[in-house]
């Protein structure tokens, strides 16, 4: 399979990673409209509405997920052994946690608050840790072929 | 074409493409999708809310967009500079390159449309977003896509 993605369709590689620039821009747009909400900014909006945009976060990163699975599946060998791949895994599963932390423990508090009342501390480090975490992703993302112990060429 | 000659022969070309510091050409390549991912989903964003599948938040909550997506846009124009000297003589002549920044430059005349048309006092706040602003919201998202799209194919295509 590897083969066939890398060497017979010459257009999957550009097709995909035109979606995964696509798919990024959609989950750091919607995450990050969530996230500054929770942080405090746009005061007045009610914290369940800014959360709509959510669902429009995970489309994106369904769409990065099965891209990057075409990638590591065509070139294990340049993914498997980067560092910054492992970084890269180590911040989505940063942000995954912080996500999941926030739908079990806070959702239902933060749910209530009013929309013109001042964020809690515990909002406002879930919406910086879920910010900082996507942008780490996306530059261990982007740096990953120039940390690659053994660079390749076509970055 | 002897200027974009001259221009790809400064030292600051040449330490942008062949500096082996991480802080050269990958940091300024990896700003400008931080910049690409600040512009194109402030403004996809703003357009899934005005084609009402992005939710409910009033529109008052996107007054402050235009900041994010200036930032970016500057972050963008900076670091592209910057990636245009190190292949100038290349790029001055390479058709994606320019079907990019068509596609941004209508892009960015669409949003300030948008703008003009729904966020400065032209719209009441509960009022229902008109046809014409929800075609301009289609036609943002299709621009941006074309630009992404575009930017990424100058890797691949003369």
């Amino acid at each position: 399979m590897s083969e066939i993605f890398r060497d017979q369709v010459g257009w999957l590689w550009p097709l995909c990673e035109s979606l995964h620039f696509l798919g990024l821009s959609l989950l750091i747009g919607a995450a990050g409209f969530f996230d500054l909400r929770l942080l405090g900014f746009m005061k007045g909006v009610p914290l369940r509405s800014a959360k709509r945009f959510v669902p429009w976060a995970t489309v994106g990163f369904a769409v990065n997920l099965l891209t990057g699975l075409i990638f590591f599946i065509s070139q294990p060998q340049q993914y498997a052994t980067n560092l910054a791949m492992w970084f890269k895994v180590l911040f989505l599963l940063v942000a995954g946690i912080n996500a999941m932390l926030f739908e079990t423990s806070f959702s239902d508090r933060l749910m209530a608050l009013e929309p013109d009342a001042e964020m809690p501390m515990s909002a406002k480090v879930i919406g910086a840790v879920s910010l900082l975490a996507w942008f780490a992703v996306l530059y261990f993302g982007r740096m990953l072929p120039y940390l690659d112990p053994n660079p390749r060429s076509g970055v | 074409m002897a200027f974009f000659t001259w221009l790809q022969d400064t030292p600051f070309a040449h330490w942008v493409a062949s500096d082996p510091s991480l802080l050269a050409y990958p940091t300024i390549l990896t700003l400008h999708t931080v910049g690409m991912a600040i512009v194109v989903g402030t403004c996809v964003v703003m357009d899934l809310r005005l084609l009402g599948i992005g939710g409910d938040v009033p529109l008052s909550a996107l007054s402050r967009a235009p900041r994010l997506v200036w930032t970016g846009f500057f972050i963008n124009a900076a670091t592209g500079l910057a990636l245009f000297t190190t292949d100038a003589e290349h790029k001055a002549t390479q058709k994606v390159f320019f079907v990019k920044l068509s596609l941004i430059f209508l892009a960015l005349a669409v949003y300030a449309r948008i703008r003009k048309r729904v966020f400065r006092g032209a719209m009441q706040p509960a009022a229902s977003i008109p046809r014409e602003v929800k075609a301009l919201a289609v036609l943002s998202l299709i621009l941006w896509t074309g630009a992404t799209v575009a930017g990424r194919l100058m890797a691949y295509l003369l």
